[in-house]
């Protein structure tokens, strides 16, 4: 496992002098099949890029922390399926994530038409404070370019979403759409948040979508 | 490059190899962004087709490797005697019926190549191999094929003496040559046979292209031209006038009137070809036509081979067989199986190229002795010459572990004997196989045993090609974003000839499935059996069409939602059976296997494992039911259970997220035990197979098998209502229930009231209902613990005799025993808590007995 971030640097430091916020976040990974999901959360989490990058089914789990400031962000990223099939599946990630990241690739306009569709659920099912960026992968491919990068820079403005074109293979963007997310997050200091395990529990059977958890908890 | 690999063991069953290194490209992208595949796994794709063709004429393909350096090693059927090494012994008169049956031999080898759509563009002297039996073989007839018409390699194929002039005149490196290029190379062989010497012997190269070249301008006859240049123009008078008229007609400068081999052997030789077409009642019945009947075992073999390992031999006695068996029967497999055992004897062909200085890898300074005394003796530098050596103790290989067992030679030898006549008898051996498997698979007819337990029958090859794999469908996009992802490790796989096969099968099967969908998991499914079918589409198809129905029935519907939260509550429910510590943690962390098991049995464990541990997997899955994938699920989860209890929600689903490393040998035995501690019925699911096809599959996974129905005694059958069965729960209730119902049926046969079945009693029977009524009239051997009565409010069992008896028998199936109401699900659900395992819930409570005459009245009763 490339990161066991449970206690994050400087939570437990013995002088409790530093004031350190750890907040966790719930991102989840949206987009047509093949447009490389998988292959970006690899690149953040693990630094790794696999030309023949396996398809998902169902879902898969990942977590990896970053440093922003003086606060320490854990995202739990759940990559799903992007086989129009599994889209039922869909409700029991995206239900209760603070985030989502959209990908399509730049080389297949369909795809960035399946992205548009999913930001208009998101918008639609899911939380209202949710955070979404809209992610053009494969930009190494650039000479095979049919998304056109101002178009689709328009449409994420319109919609409010972040908005970044990535390669997961050449790692362009790809920290960066993570970190942009990550500021954008609130870091709301609300104390008495729910227990660690309820807040990233996911479930077929919750049926409302769960107001934004108040996601920091304060640690001295 | 030609050598013997087993010549020392086996005079003259000898195998050719030739090899050479194809171009490379590094470090560019198609046009999907992924990297180039190497020329060596599209000639690695391209060439498995080579391994299906046999034909009296031609080479047999055995196998080909890809070496280090997109080095390709070619293992085909090989003779040291050639039409080059015999050419003088061609001269002469009473010679020219020989060349006259050598030429149509090589025609009707060509016509079959061109039936397969092959052109063999390769023709030369030495390419015409002689067997001793009178049969010209062509060798190497593959290569132009294989690199994609020379596209794959940086050097020009074909000898440029025998090339065809057109061949240059259109460019060598243009377009597929017809198949006329292949009759002017044979015109060239006969004409250098009929006088018995090459032509242009003496000339360069560019000289040689010139000569080709100029006989474009020939105006009379090439044949006498040629036989002028090399002063023998006699020769063309005295010639039998068929050959000439042969050689003429091969000659002949336009490709067009020159015609096809087969169009000359129709106007030639007037004859139909031998058949090459074998028919064979089993489906899958694999044509190996190559037997070796030249050659002899050496004495060392021949003194190594235990003579029980031949007594399959029906007629002969056995002192007979002693004697004699060595001698027919070893000679008598075919190439492929030979070349099978001498690999699983250690036989290594990159070994084999070094041995022979063929290829050399390491530096010379290592190949120095690493000590060396005065007088001239030399230590350290070991042969390692490898035999294909049999041991002369009979080893007691079956008890070995699998790994092992695979790889003893000995072992193998006689499963390929024993599984070839079963095969061979399908379907009338069909309970035989399964008999048989049941201890292992033999890796070599892997492909043809999986098809007979798939029960294959019919015609595969005309179903298959009577549905349209080419039309566009609205599936094709996923199905090609998936091809390149699935199993891409594996060359075969990875190949284009591979992703086009992929492609037709996938579509095949969506088309021919119209109630079902495609869904991502499909491919990986699809994998094992291309992989093992790699020349038989068909039956991969076939396989694959088989293997749904029975395993994922329903699975693959549009809408599968419920088929798949039915299959997932019944694994929980099978864990907590099991293991109801882990339930417990996973519980109360809210760990469902929702969120890592719908992989797992979607692609029946093929998106989970690589290929290889497939194999192992499906050997035994394919003996079981739908119901033994759950018990895989749970051998999983086994292996991984010290993790998984002692971590949090997230630490357990990063480890399913990058699955550690799983012992399948053991996730094997441990599947295989929890299936067979499993009463059937408490595995029931409302969307299994329909009956018919599960009739079939009704069998036992392994010899001792406590739990079936079907070995419920005669007497308790005939008095069975249909109480007793197991009936479909709606899936609300499933969902609710911890614990699983078992049904009368099972009940019965645990409970062994005729004590005819188990020394020692299986199962404990706790009556939850109230004091009363269970006073009235209760089950023998029961125990009553009133649900309302029986636990304190922490939840924990108040102390009572009963109780006593609970925990004195754990380890045992706690059956309980309820009314119409759920206290029985309760108080199930209480005692799991308590981690009490193997806890079932009799479906439809005590009432399915009221009828029957098993019900006692419990103070009569001498219980326990």
């Amino acid at each position: 496992m490339a990161s066991r971030p449970a206690t994050a640097s400087g939570v437990q430091r013995p002088n409790g002098a530093t004031q350190n916020k750890l907040c966790q976040f719930k991102l989840v990974l949206l987009g047509e099949s093949a447009v490389g999901k998988s292959s970006l959360v690899l690149r953040f989490v693990k630094g790794q890029f696999h030309e023949y990058q396996e398809s998902t089914i169902g879902a898969a789990f990942l977590t990896q922390t970053v440093m922003l400031d003086d606060t320490t962000v854990k995202f739990e990223i759940w990559d799903t399926a992007g086989q129009e099939r599994y889209h039922s599946l869909a409700p029991m990630y995206y239900r209760g994530a603070q985030a989502a990241i959209v990908v399509y690739d730049i080389t297949n306009q369909e795809t960035f038409a399946r992205a548009k569709t999913w930001v208009k659920e998101l918008q639609r099912q899911a939380s209202p404070s949710i955070v979404i960026a809209l992610a053009g992968n494969k930009s190494d491919l650039s000479a095979k370019r049919m998304v056109d990068h101002d178009e689709a820079y328009a449409y994420a403005d319109e919609n409010g979403l972040l908005f970044m074109e990535t390669s997961a293979k050449t790692a362009m963007n790809v920290t960066d759409i993570f970190l942009a997310i990550a500021k954008k997050l609130p870091k709301a200091e609300q104390a008495g948040g729910p227990g660690p395990a309820q807040g990233r529990r996911v479930g077929l059977e919750q049926d409302t979508p769960r107001a934004t958890q108040n996601c920091c908890i304060y640690t001295t | 490059m030609i050598f013997n690999i087993v010549d020392r063991e086996i005079n003259s069953a000898q195998f050719g190899v030739t090899f050479f290194t194809s171009s490379q490209r590094h470090d560019t992208c198609g046009t999907n962004g992924l990297p180039l595949t190497p020329n060596s796994i599209r000639i690695l794709g391209r060439s498995q087709y080579l391994k299906s063709l046999n034909h009296p004429n031609l080479s047999q393909y055995v196998d080909i490797i890809r070496g280090k350096h997109e080095r390709i090693i070619v293992v085909l059927e090989f003779y040291t005697q050639n039409l080059k090494t015999l050419l003088k012994t061609f001269k002469g008169k009473e010679q020219h019926e020989l060349i006259l049956e050598i030429g149509s031999q090589v025609l009707n080898g060509l016509k079959f190549l061109n039936k397969h759509g092959i052109v063999c563009r390769n023709l030369c002297l030495e390419n015409l191999l002689l067997d001793g039996s009178g049969e010209t073989k062509i060798f190497n007839f593959g290569l132009y094929y294989m690199t994609n018409n020379g596209k794959f390699v940086s050097f020009p194929i074909g000898n440029p003496k025998y090339t065809a002039p057109e061949v240059f005149l259109s460019g060598v490196r243009k377009g597929p040559s017809v198949y006329s290029c292949d009759v002017w190379s044979l015109g060239i062989i006969l004409v250098e046979l009929v006088i018995g010497e090459e032509i242009w012997s003496e000339l360069k190269l560019s000289q040689v292209l010139r000569k080709v070249a100029s006989l474009t301008h020939c105006e009379g006859s090439v044949f006498q031209r040629l036989l002028q240049e090399h002063h023998y123009p006699h020769i063309y008078t005295e010639l039998n006038p068929k050959l000439r008229d042969l050689i003429e007609r091969c000659l002949d400068i336009n490709p067009v009137t020159r015609g096809s081999p087969s169009l000359l052997l129709k106007d030639l030789f007037n004859k139909s070809t031998k058949a090459s077409d074998t028919v064979c009642i089993n489906p899958f019945a694999y044509p190996e036509v190559s037997v070796l009947n030249n050659i002899i075992l050496s004495s060392q073999l021949q003194a190594s081979v235990p003579a029980n390992l031949f007594n399959h031999s029906d007629t002969e006695t056995p002192v007979d067989q002693k004697a004699k068996a060595s001698v027919d029967h070893l000679l008598k497999r075919s190439f492929k199986e030979i070349y099978y055992l001498w690999q699983l004897a250690g036989g290594d062909v990159f070994a084999e190229l070094r041995r022979q200085g063929l290829t050399r890898k390491k530096p010379a300074v290592l190949s120095l002795p690493c000590s060396m005394t005065l007088e001239g003796e030399s230590a350290g530098k070991i042969s390692d010459i490898k035999h294909l050596h049999l041991p002369d103790v009979i080893t007691q290989a079956a008890q070995l572990p699998l790994i092992i067992r695979e790889k003893d030679i000995e072992y193998q030898f006689h499963r390929i004997l024993l599984f070839d006549r079963l095969i061979k008898g399908y379907p009338y051996t069909k309970s035989l196989i399964h008999r048989e498997s049941l201890k292992d698979i033999p890796p070599y007819f892997r492909a043809q045993i999986w098809s007979c337990l798939l029960e294959i029958s019919g015609d595969p090859k005309s179903i298959y090609n009577s549905i349209d794999k080419e039309t566009p469908t609205s599936t094709d996009r996923q199905i090609e974003v998936d091809i390149p992802r699935c199993h891409q490790y594996d060359e075969l796989l990875s190949s284009p000839i591979g992703h086009e096969k992929f492609k037709r099968v996938l579509k095949a099967w969506v088309v021919s499935n119209t109630e079902y969908v495609y869904w991502q998991g499909l491919d990986s499914l699809c994998a094992p059996f291309l992989y093992l079918n790699f020349n038989n589409e068909e039956l991969a198809f076939s396989c694959l069409s088989a293997f749904i129905p029975k395993y994922l029935y329903n699975f693959f519907l549009k809408d599968n939602s419920v088929i798949i939260q039915e299959y997932l509550a019944k694994f929980s429910q099978l864990i907590a059976f099991h293991d109801p510590q882990l339930t417990n943690h996973l519980d109360s962390i809210g760990f469902i296997p929702e969120l890592y098991a719908i992989p797992w049995f979607l692609t029946m464990f093929s998106h989970v494992f690589p290929l290889h541990k497939i194999f192992h997997l499906w050997d035994k899955l394919l003996l079981g039911d739908s119901s033994f994938s759950l018990c895989i699920g749970l051998a999983i989860l086994y292996q991984l259970r010290e993790s998984l209890l002692c971590s949090g929600f997230n630490e357990c689903i990063l480890l399913f997220s990058d699955m550690p490393e799983i012992s399948i040998e053991r996730c094997v035995k441990d599947s295989v035990d929890i299936y067979c501690s499993t009463p059937r019925s408490t595995l029931c699911r409302k969307h299994e197979p329909p009956p018919k096809q599960r009739k079939e599959v009704h069998r036992k996974i392994s010899t001792d098998s406590d739990f079936s129905s079907n070995s419920l005694p005669n007497e308790t059958r005939n008095s069975t209502s249909d109480g007793l069965k197991m009936e479909a729960i709606p899936l609300a209730d499933l969902k609710k229930e911890k614990c699983p119902r078992i049904s009368g049926e099972d009940f019965l046969a645990l409970l062994d009231l005729n004590k005819t079945r188990f020394n020692k009693p299986k199962m404990v029977v706790v009556d939850v209902r109230n004091y009363e009524d269970y006073n009235r009239g209760a089950i023998p051997t029961s125990i009553n613990m009133p649900y309302v009565s029986s636990f304190s409010a922490d939840g924990s069992l108040i102390p009572t005799t009963e109780v006593n008896i609970l925990n004195s028998n754990r380890g045992k199936i706690i059956a309980v025993v309820g009314n119409r109401g759920d206290s029985a699900v309760k108080f199930a659900e209480a005692l799991l808590f308590l981690e009490f395992p193997r806890i079932c819930v009799l479906h439809r409570g005590i009432d399915i007995f009221r009828s029957g005459n098993i019900l006692v009245v419990p103070s009569s009763m001498n219980n326990l």
